[in-house]
């Protein structure tokens, strides 16, 4: 399946039993209006955790109808996002949402040992794009959680991010491991690690998808830029994700695609029992709509 | 690779170190008699004389150079070679540190500058369809990813003077799988990836690969594991020498495997082997410093 739009994440969203959200400390506009945005659209059923006065206050400053919604009221913040963490450990809702609170504060409850959302696998970020420039929706991977991930961290960052792609019915990704060249050169770590995931990959020991690298941000997105450079490579040019060696060049690549290229994001935190809609403040009211459709569809039991 | 060398119709002049030993003068007759050798034995001379007598080598078809100990003779054999006085060097009845010595020396010897000191050798192997090159047998201890890739480099080069255009490189390790506890296995994938980008030219690579599937197309089925070596492996690369050594030695005695070698990363062929190996494999080695002129 090729998926050219966030707004084709819609079709598996609708083939699917509507998902529950849960909003951890929803006395927040900005993700309150995108989350009543998704309800209206029929891709979520929310559920709000917090201080119920104060979301009826914005709701109707805003003009916001919240007839028939659900919402529990706890209006400690750090109760809160305890209790809507632990409705998602007990599998009454399949996506957690960040609301008034900061990122830290969630990711700690999400990470309680005893009621938390821990899988075993590493948490990892993966931004899904919508470019004019490229011929179909293109995954980052990871511009937002892991610093610098070690080989080790590289391989769960891929496996969470494949497992994301597999359900939004991308059977098997194109995996480009992002390096400033497209030669092996000892002197930079990532064209090594990537030389190590493509073996891995190639004896199976990462599956379900097609991993190549190093390949130089041309080559992985350009298959004209490749055959240049006489690269043979099944990604080069129709990358589906792309692995970025640290936060620092991945940071870069989002925030460029976002203001140069007019890109449209959808972002989740993958690893946990549940997708996570981690959005900042500064994201687009756009932007967390998007991401709760891709946490929704990403949601996907498989 | 006889009849390769003697299609050059050259002859090769082998200066032969300390070489007061039966096995190799024994060679040296053989090389000598098929027509693309002169042999210049330095040792002692009388003792030399009197093996070759014992075997029926004439005295003309030999030179002598009278040498008092093995580092002398060792030292006196590279000289002949870098002055051009004679093409390749040939270890006799010396140790093969004192004999390594000798050739790499910083003025006097034979080493190129920035070059890695290897060893390549061609198998011949009877349950073998064909020349198996296996490297590093003899000089590198626990090769690291830069001599890697220059072992590499050395046996592709040598298969490739036997005509194997694109040879099959197939770096060897105890599974095919990658795992952190097998350090070579990453250098492996990194050569893999150097090979897919061009990095390293003129060949087909895959590692890390067991023996089995290195050169037993069943196994390859068997296991159901992609590679395009499939058990048709013409170069098989070792991670230490504790690897390669036993490997070949193996071969010689219970596989009647013959095995010929040289030194690589020299500017002239040194031929090197076992004090202890037979005749015919000194032999073949002799054959195969020819060939690599």
């Amino acid at each position: 399946m090729v998926l050219k739009k966030l707004e084709d994440l819609k079709g598996i969203v609708a083939n699917e039993p509507i998902k529950k959200l849960v909003l951890a400390a929803a006395q927040d506009q900005h993700s309150l209006s995108a989350v009543l945005r998704a309800w209206k659209d029929g891709i979520i059923e929310p559920i709000l955790v917090g201080d119920k006065e104060a979301i009826q206050n914005i709701s109707i400053a805003n003009g916001y109808d919240i007839t028939g919604l659900r919402i529990i009221h706890e209006p400690d913040t750090d109760m809160a996002v305890e209790m809507a963490v632990k409705i998602a450990s007990s599998k009454q809702a399949d996506v957690l949402m960040k609301g008034k609170v900061g990122s830290s504060t969630l990711l700690k409850c999400v990470l309680n040992k005893e009621w938390g959302l821990r899988t075993g696998n590493l948490l990892s970020h993966i931004a899904l794009f919508e470019v004019d420039t490229y011929h179909k929706l293109i995954a980052v991977t990871d511009v937002a959680m892991n610093i610098a991930p070690n080989l080790k961290d590289k391989i769960a960052i891929v496996n969470n991010s494949v497992l994301c792609l597999n359900k939004l019915g991308i059977s098997l990704p194109k995996v480009a491991v992002l390096g400033a060249v497209e030669m092996v050169n000892e002197n930079m770590e990532a064209t090594l690690d990537a030389a190590l995931l493509s073996k891995m990959n190639q004896r199976d020991q990462i599956r379900n998808c097609i991993i190549d690298g190093p390949l130089a941000f041309d080559n992985a997105v350009s298959l004209e830029s490749a055959q240049v450079k006489g690269i043979r490579s099944e990604v080069a040019g129709d990358t589906d994700l792309l692995l970025m060696p640290d936060i620092e060049v991945g940071n870069v690549l989002y925030k460029s695609l976002v203001f140069f290229a007019k890109a449209k994001v959808a972002a989740v935190i993958l690893g946990a029992q549940v997708p996570i809609v981690l959005t900042s403040r500064s994201d687009s009211e756009q932007a967390k709509y998007d991401s709760i459709l891709l946490a929704a569809a990403a949601s996907k039991r498989i | 690779m006889v009849a390769k060398v003697l299609s050059s119709k050259r002859k090769f002049r082998i200066a032969v170190a300390w070489a007061q030993d039966s096995n190799t003068v024994g060679a040296i007759q053989k090389a000598v008699n098929d027509g693309f050798a002169e042999a210049i034995m330095i040792g002692n001379g009388s003792e030399i004389v009197r093996l070759c007598e014992s075997i029926s080598f004439k005295k003309e078809l030999y030179t002598i150079i009278e040498s008092g100990n093995e580092s002398a003779a060792s030292q006196d054999a590279v000289s002949l070679v870098k002055s051009g006085q004679a093409d390749i060097v040939m270890k006799g009845l010396v140790r093969t540190d004192k004999f390594l010595k000798a050739v790499m020396d910083k003025e006097n010897g034979l080493m190129l500058p920035g070059a890695t000191l290897t060893y390549v050798g061609a198998m011949e192997i009877p349950a073998y369809h064909k020349l198996l090159f296996i490297t590093d047998t003899a000089v590198i201890p626990f090769p690291s990813l830069d001599q890697k890739i220059a072992m590499a480099e050395y046996a592709i080069e040598m298969a490739r003077n036997f005509g194997i255009e694109k040879p099959k490189v197939a770096l060897i390790g105890a599974s095919e799988k990658m795992s952190r506890h097998f350090e070579n296995s990453v250098d492996y994938a990194i050569m893999c990836k150097m090979t897919e980008r061009g990095q390293i030219k003129n060949c087909i690579m895959d590692g890390p690969l067991d023996i089995f599937l290195a050169c037993d197309k069943k196994s390859a089925a068997i296991k159901g594991i992609e590679t395009p070596i499939n058990g048709d492996a013409d170069i098989l690369l070792f991670p230490s020498l504790e690897a390669s050594n036993p490997f070949y030695k193996g071969l010689m005695l219970f596989g009647k495997g013959e095995l010929g070698g040289i030194i690589r990363g020299t500017s002239k062929p040194v031929v090197l082997m076992s004090r202890s190996e037979s005749e015919k494999s000194k032999y073949y080695c002799i054959a195969l410093a020819c060939l690599m002129i």
